[in-house]
């Protein structure tokens, strides 16, 4: 009797284990599994998102990837202050999915934006150095205004900054810096070109003046000079053929043919030397005097003042010269042509009274000039 | 039985604690990091340590959710993070010196060819005024002038990697200035 009574006992306590490990076991099996999977997902996409710098190049979605994913964190550590079986992860696990996507598509959308940056920011640094170097080529000493020049020395320093910020691989620096730099080159560039082009609509009547110049000099056999003011040359011609080809230094205002007296600008027409002073007969080494202004000359001048484009008190010009002292690399002179002493020699040798001297913008046509 | 299973769940699901002070510590070590403007000095390194960061907190929260807790591993790791988080800060500290430096440098070079090209300036020949070389170089002078005080205020401001990028560029348009500007009075017999 007694020894069935521990039996019994035993039996029982065994149950009541098998009872209680069971139930752990279905217990444990219904407490629900935490979102480690899919927050550690997220994780690694928000990284891959900021190694591709979607925090800079698709910055709405990166702020959304990672507002969701701080929801998942705060949802899971909210559902692990419940009890544990009464935790609900689903929506933890939810906003970690929706992070994870969305962190995906920034790194995809910020790889797409950096390379299309990256073409447009090149492209634009090409195009506006481009533009930099026409402005170098067309427009060193072209007497533009101060504010176009004031907006290109802008336009220079930001194309400059931009290049550095790109060099370093900051494409939406680079790329702000290109667009305010556009803004300010293209601008002044165009308007240059305007007035380039306007300045050129006379280029065909310098066409017919420089043939005539050259014509006269073939048919004669004797010297001729073409002064072509854009390219500040000289050329030297005998019996139609150039000779000779010098630098020169104008008057600062020399786009434009000359108005009146104290403009200081080099005058345009078909003239003729005059007079020669030698050393001593005038103040620039030698000089020789053309013939401005000729009857043309006169002509516009009155026309001018009789339509009030000029004032009544307005004088014309005179005493128009190619002389020596030239040589200091930039346009000094009242309107004369300046050449220096060496060069000046040479034309002054040649130079007779009566010589053909064609001042002309240019003796190349607008789109002739890049090459 | 039933009130011993739930003693002892109760027992064992609150036998670890979060490593609180090891998370605020690795938390603020981060956040100096960042007010030392790490992101912007050492950008893949802070990004790495606020990655590790997160997936420590993500290895915290699903302990935290299992009935048998241990943090110990945690805690370590973010004893590592908060002393590397101090290094970040100290090399950016280090780099931002740099870069101060670099600045400073720039900035006082630069200032000395702004006074040459003063001197120089005023050389250029006289009856020049208003010549289109001379209006280039104006504009010029009042773009680097400019450029110098923006790059000054940054500097100021701390701003020095915006400073750098800005005085770079200023420092080789007042280079170029400067040679220009010797190359006109070279070329008119002028000394200087």
């Amino acid at each position: 009797m007694r020894l069935k009574k521990k039996y019994i006992r035993i039996i029982m306590c065994a149950a009541i284990v098998i009872v209680v490990t069971v139930a752990g076991f279905v217990l444990a099996s219904l407490i629900p599994d935490p979102p480690v999977e899919q927050v550690n997902a997220a994780r690694i996409a928000l990284s891959e998102a900021v190694s591709n710098d979607a925090h800079t190049y698709s910055k709405n979605l990166y702020s959304d990837a990672k507002s969701l994913y701080d929801s998942a964190m705060t949802s899971w550590q909210k559902e692990n202050l419940r009890f544990i079986w009464f935790r609900d992860y689903s929506r933890a696990a939810e906003f970690a999915g929706m992070s994870e996507q969305k962190a995906r598509q920034a790194a995809r959308i910020s790889r797409n934006n950096m390379t299309d940056l990256n073409i447009l920011v090149g492209q634009k640094l090409e195009k506006l150095n481009h533009i930099a170097g026409q402005i170098d080529l067309r427009f060193d000493g072209y007497p533009l205004s101060s504010e176009v020049w004031s907006r290109i020395s802008k336009g220079r320093m930001l194309l400059r900054e931009s290049e550095l910020a790109y060099r370093k691989g900051d494409f939406a620096q680079a790329k702000e810096k290109v667009d305010s730099s556009e803004f300010l080159l293209v601008d002044s560039y165009e308007k240059a070109i305007d007035h380039l082009e306007g300045y050129f609509a006379s280029f065909p009547k310098w066409k017919q003046w420089v043939d005539r110049t050259i014509r006269e000099s073939r048919q004669h056999q004797s010297y001729a000079v073409i002064i072509d003011k854009y390219s500040r040359k000289c050329f030297v011609y005998l019996g139609g053929i150039k000779k000779h080809e010098y630098n020169v230094e104008l008057g600062k205002n020399w786009v434009g043919d000359k108005r009146e007296r104290g403009d200081k600008a080099t005058p345009e027409g078909m003239y003729r030397v005059v007079r020669k002073f030698g050393i001593g007969r005038t103040k620039y080494h030698k000089a020789l005097l053309i013939d401005y202004p000729n009857e043309t000359d006169k002509a516009e001048f009155r026309k001018a003042v009789a339509d009030g484009t000029l004032p009544a008190t307005a004088r014309i010009g005179s005493l128009i010269e190619i002389h020596g002292d030239g040589g200091k690399g930039y346009d000094w002179t009242e309107g004369c042509i300046a050449l220096t002493n060496e060069e000046m020699d040479v034309v002054y040798r040649i130079a007779r009274e009566g010589m053909p001297v064609t001042i002309v913008g240019s003796t190349v046509s607008l789109d002739k000039l890049d090459e | 039985m039933g009130l011993a299973v739930i003693s002892m769940i109760v027992v064992l699901t609150s036998c670890a604690k979060k490593p609180q002070a090891e998370i605020d510590a690795a938390n603020a070590a981060i956040e100096a990091a960042r007010t030392a403007e790490a992101a912007a000095y050492l950008p893949v390194e802070f990004a790495a340590l606020q990655d590790s960061l997160n997936a420590v907190m993500t290895a915290i929260t699903a302990k935290d959710s299992k009935l048998f807790k241990n943090f110990n591993a945690e805690a370590a790791r973010l004893a590592e993070i908060t002393t590397l988080a101090n290094t970040v800060a100290a090399n950016v500290a280090a780099r931002k010196e740099e870069v101060k430096t670099e600045v400073s440098g720039l900035l006082t070079s630069i200032k000395t060819v702004i006074a040459e090209n003063a001197v120089l300036i005023p050389k250029l020949p006289r009856g020049k005024e208003g010549a289109a070389v001379i209006e280039q170089i104006k504009a010029d002078v009042a773009t680097v002038d400019a450029a110098v005080a923006e790059a000054q205020s940054l500097f100021d401001n701390g701003s020095y990697m915006d400073a750098l990028n800005k005085i770079t560029a200023a420092k080789e348009k007042a280079d170029g200035l400067n040679a220009e500007v010797k190359e006109v009075l070279t070329k008119a017999r002028i000394r200087f």
